[in-house]
């Protein structure tokens, strides 16, 4: 790979975009829209079946932690696309990755190679569909605490789940977000586990210079972006009687958001008192109840890694409860909302605050706003 | 080029930081420094039975003592950093470590729409990930994008490379249009009620988006996303400013035939099914046999539809609904979506959605996100740009936005409480100890 040509920088301003239609193998470009059914083989194993009579099938495996994959791994799973399977794969929106073959004997092949290689294959149906992560420690500055690492270890308690071995109910999705911007699939999930400060933020007395303004003058003309991102206008920057800028933030108003995080990186907070809230019963899908956003049932619960065993017992804890009484198909938000959200956490045996007292919620969202019920 | 040839700083810092442990080790009395802790915890991590990340980064050249120190403090590690390659206003991705010895910059490159890719782009995204790179990739980003961590004094060359050999680009980061998303859709799914893919990729061509794709003029981010049916596989409800959900209007297609012999062999309990539908709009007539749904009673839950496809399904006249104001991220919190229209193309939605990004521009304040102008001003903000361009078609009831707040301050005594709770979850599924 050289550049025989050396381009102008300016071009630059105009982004050169994908072709989708370039990266479909043949037999799909064939049978685009014209699929009429489709055929399940196990687990991690879908045959879709055209108008035409070709069929397709779809692998379903499982990535390590947050998709990190090294290019000596990436280049073996290429291998195995292009011996056994039709040249393509799919990232999906769950951070799972699908093969793509023309029989089921390819990819049962394509099962069997992936597994060699340690990973697994399931995640449709009534199975654990993936634990999603956002990439916090790796590369992000506002995490409060390390997602991949809850995953690693979610995903290596759960993974009977995955690939199967252990029925659920009906699908399952966990998203673990290292901070309360939740990258990770937001709380539309079953299981949403969110890192959050648990704490009001404190400037760091040096370093929060650069986020103010160094004369008082300059607060006449413009709030600091640092106090106008805060939704409860629990911080603070005054002028000081020496003309210097001070900031404050109000322990009671504030309610552990992140936003000024997103805009600072010099507010700190004590390590001991970060922790994850757990959110329960999203989902994304207008099947059951209708799309919703998860309930915050445990407000608060420590992070100890690398084990993390606290939170491993509590999403444990959530999946059996469901699994043990939910009728079949029913999903976590719609077993949920069927009980009644206090009826759950009473099962859940967690302790009720002001943080996870929750009122009767009624979802009528997505398409549902369109048709309403007679 | 070998990992030894590289004269990147960053993986000098790394050397003398590998000796620096080796000297700790050897002085057993003095408690464990952060770093080997968190070298502990990262060993622990590769012994599970999924894939560990950790295994991954270990084969590039990822610096993993800057992660292990962090994991041991509870403490990310990175700062955020400026970066700029000529010409490039998004996408591009800095981060410094705290104690200022590594840099970190990554890419995040478009994606072919519904993230097909074929394994020749694949390799060629490989080439440029360990030419220009350390070697690792996030495959199936959140965002929409696939990640790549590159060497900061090549990421100008780099970018060329994407453009040229690969055919992608750099993009989707900051206040701008992000990376968009479609669902698989025709390419694979029977229930797609429209063309997804090619949906994407006529919005991220049109020029009212792309003329956004490398600029930073927006309060906060835009997202779009594109979902061949209600069951919503892109999460675009959830998750996109503007989001396109397949959707139809009129009675469902039923061929009481084939659904009659479903029955006979088994495959279809007719009374469960009735008994299942979401909004009891279904009825099932056991003397002439016949499935019969009430139409104003339908939400489009799909229940029927997956169980009984391809006997039930979904009507004729297909629409698109349109909806606007999700997010995950914002100042207010985060939001479900709310309906603006029921559409017969995407094309249709253009005037709107240039119109509301006008309005976001005038009106969004810094960091507040489509949703969060809604809440602020009113659904009238874009009601009323609805009843402009968007007059003849069938509107939808939106509902109201709820509050929810993710994080919480808490006292000493509630956390006591919380982690009281936590010991014994933790003694039940681990035992003592």
């Amino acid at each position: 790979m050289s550049l025989t040509i050396s381009p102008n920088p300016a071009d630059r301003m105009n982004k050169v975009l994908p072709q989708f239609t370039a990266q479909l193998p043949d037999i799909i470009r064939r049978n685009y829209g014209r699929w009429v059914d489709r055929k399940f083989h196990g687990n991690g194993i879908i045959e879709h079946i055209s108008e035409t009579g070709d069929r397709v099938f779809t692998v379903k495996v499982g990535l390590p932690p947050n998709s990190r994959l090294s290019t000596e791994t990436l280049k073996k799973l290429l291998d195995i696309a292009d011996n056994y399977g039709l040249k393509v794969i799919r990232g999906t929106r769950a951070m799972n990755l699908e093969f793509i073959t023309d029989s089921l004997d390819k990819a049962l092949k394509i099962k069997e190679e992936v597994e060699k290689l340690g990973f697994p294959v399931g995640g449709w149906g009534g199975a654990l569909w993936s634990v999603m992560s956002c990439t916090a420690y790796l590369t992000c500055t506002t995490a409060v605490v390390d997602a991949p690492s809850i995953t690693q270890v979610l995903y290596n308690h759960l993974k009977p789940y995955f690939t199967g071995e252990i029925e659920l109910p009906a699908k399952l999705k966990i998203g673990v977000s290292g901070c309360p911007n939740q990258c990770a699939g937001g709380i539309a999930v079953d299981i949403s586990i969110v890192g959050h400060y648990g704490q009001a933020p404190k400037p760091d007395p040096e370093r929060i210079k650069f986020c103010i303004p160094t004369k008082a003058e300059a607060l006449k003309t413009a709030i600091p972006q640092i106090a106008a991102v805060c939704p409860v206008g629990a911080i603070k920057v005054f002028g000081k009687p020496d003309g210097s800028v001070g900031i404050e933030v109000d322990d009671k108003k504030c309610i552990a958001c992140g936003r000024c995080k997103n805009v600072c990186d010099y507010l700190d907070w004590d390590p001991n008192k970060i922790g994850v809230a757990i959110f329960v019963g999203g989902k994304a899908s207008n099947t059951g109840t209708g799309p919703r956003l998860g309930y915050k049932v445990i407000p608060w619960l420590p992070v100890n890694p690398p084990e993390y065993k606290e939170v491993v017992a509590a999403v444990r804890r959530i999946i059996d409860i469901w699994r043990s009484e939910a009728r079949p198909g029913e999903r976590l938000g719609d077993y949920v909302d069927r009980i009644g959200v206090d009826e759950f956490i009473k099962k859940l045996g967690v302790p009720v605050t002001r943080h996870n007292r929750m009122t009767p919620q009624q979802w009528r969202y997505g398409l549902r706003q369109f048709f309403s019920q007679a | 080029m070998s990992r030894n040839e590289r004269k990147d700083p960053t993986s000098e810092a790394g050397n003398t930081e590998t000796i620096a442990i080796k000297e700790t080790v050897t002085a057993e009395a003095r408690p464990l420094s952060d770093l080997e802790r968190g070298l502990r915890m990262l060993e622990f991590l590769e012994r599970g039975s999924w894939p560990s990340y950790v295994s991954e980064l270990r084969k590039t050249k990822y610096p993993i003592e800057v992660y292990a120190e962090g994991l041991a403090r509870k403490y990310t590690p990175w700062l955020s950093g400026s970066f700029r390659v000529r010409y490039v206003f998004s996408g591009i991705l800095a981060r410094r470590s705290r104690d200022g010895k590594y840099v970190e910059i990554h890419f995040r490159t478009y994606a072919p729409a519904g993230r097909f890719y074929s394994t020749s782009y694949l390799r060629k995204i490989i080439d440029v990930a360990e030419k220009y790179g350390i070697g690792l990739v996030e495959l199936a980003a959140n965002t929409g994008a696939l990640v790549i961590n590159v060497w900061s004094d090549k990421a100008d060359e780099a970018v060329d490379v994407l453009r040229n050999y690969v055919s992608t680009d750099v993009g989707g980061s900051g206040d701008t249009v992000r990376e968009l998303y479609a669902c698989p859709g025709p390419a694979l799914c029977e229930f797609a009620l429209y063309d997804t893919l090619s949906a994407m990729d006529y919005i991220r061509r049109h020029p009212f988006v792309y003329q956004h794709l490398n600029n930073q003029l927006f309060p906060y981010k835009i997202k779009f996303k594109f979902s061949g049916c209600p069951m919503d596989c892109a999460m675009a409800n959830s998750r996109a400013d503007f989001a396109f959900i397949g959707t139809w209007v009129g009675p469902h297609e039923i061929d009481q035939d084939l659904f009659r012999k479903k029955v006979e062999a088994g495959e279809v309990n007719p009374k469960e099914l009735a008994e299942s539908c979401p909004s009891k709009a279904i009825t099932w007539d056991e003397e002439r046999r016949e499935l019969r749904i009430d139409e104003s009673k339908c939400v489009r839950s799909m229940n029927c539809i997956r169980r009984a496809f391809p006997a039930i399904k979904p009507g004729r006249n297909r629409k698109i609904a349109l909806l606007v104001g999700a997010h995950v991220q914002a100042h207010f919190g985060p939001k479900l979506a709310k309906a603006v229209a029921l559409l017969d193309s995407v094309e249709e939605a253009m005037p709107f959605i240039g119109k509301v990004m006008e309005a976001y521009m005038d009106y969004g304040a810094s960091k507040h996100r489509i949703g969060d102008m809604i809440y602020k001003r009113g659904f009238k903000v874009i009601s009323e740009i609805a009843d402009k361009t968007l007059p003849s078609k069938p509107r939808g009831a939106p509902s109201t936005h709820l509050r929810i707040s993710i994080g919480a301050v808490l006292t000493d005594d509630e956390r006591k409480l919380y982690e009281d709770w936590a010991k014994s979850l933790v003694k039940e599924y681990f035992g003592e100890g």
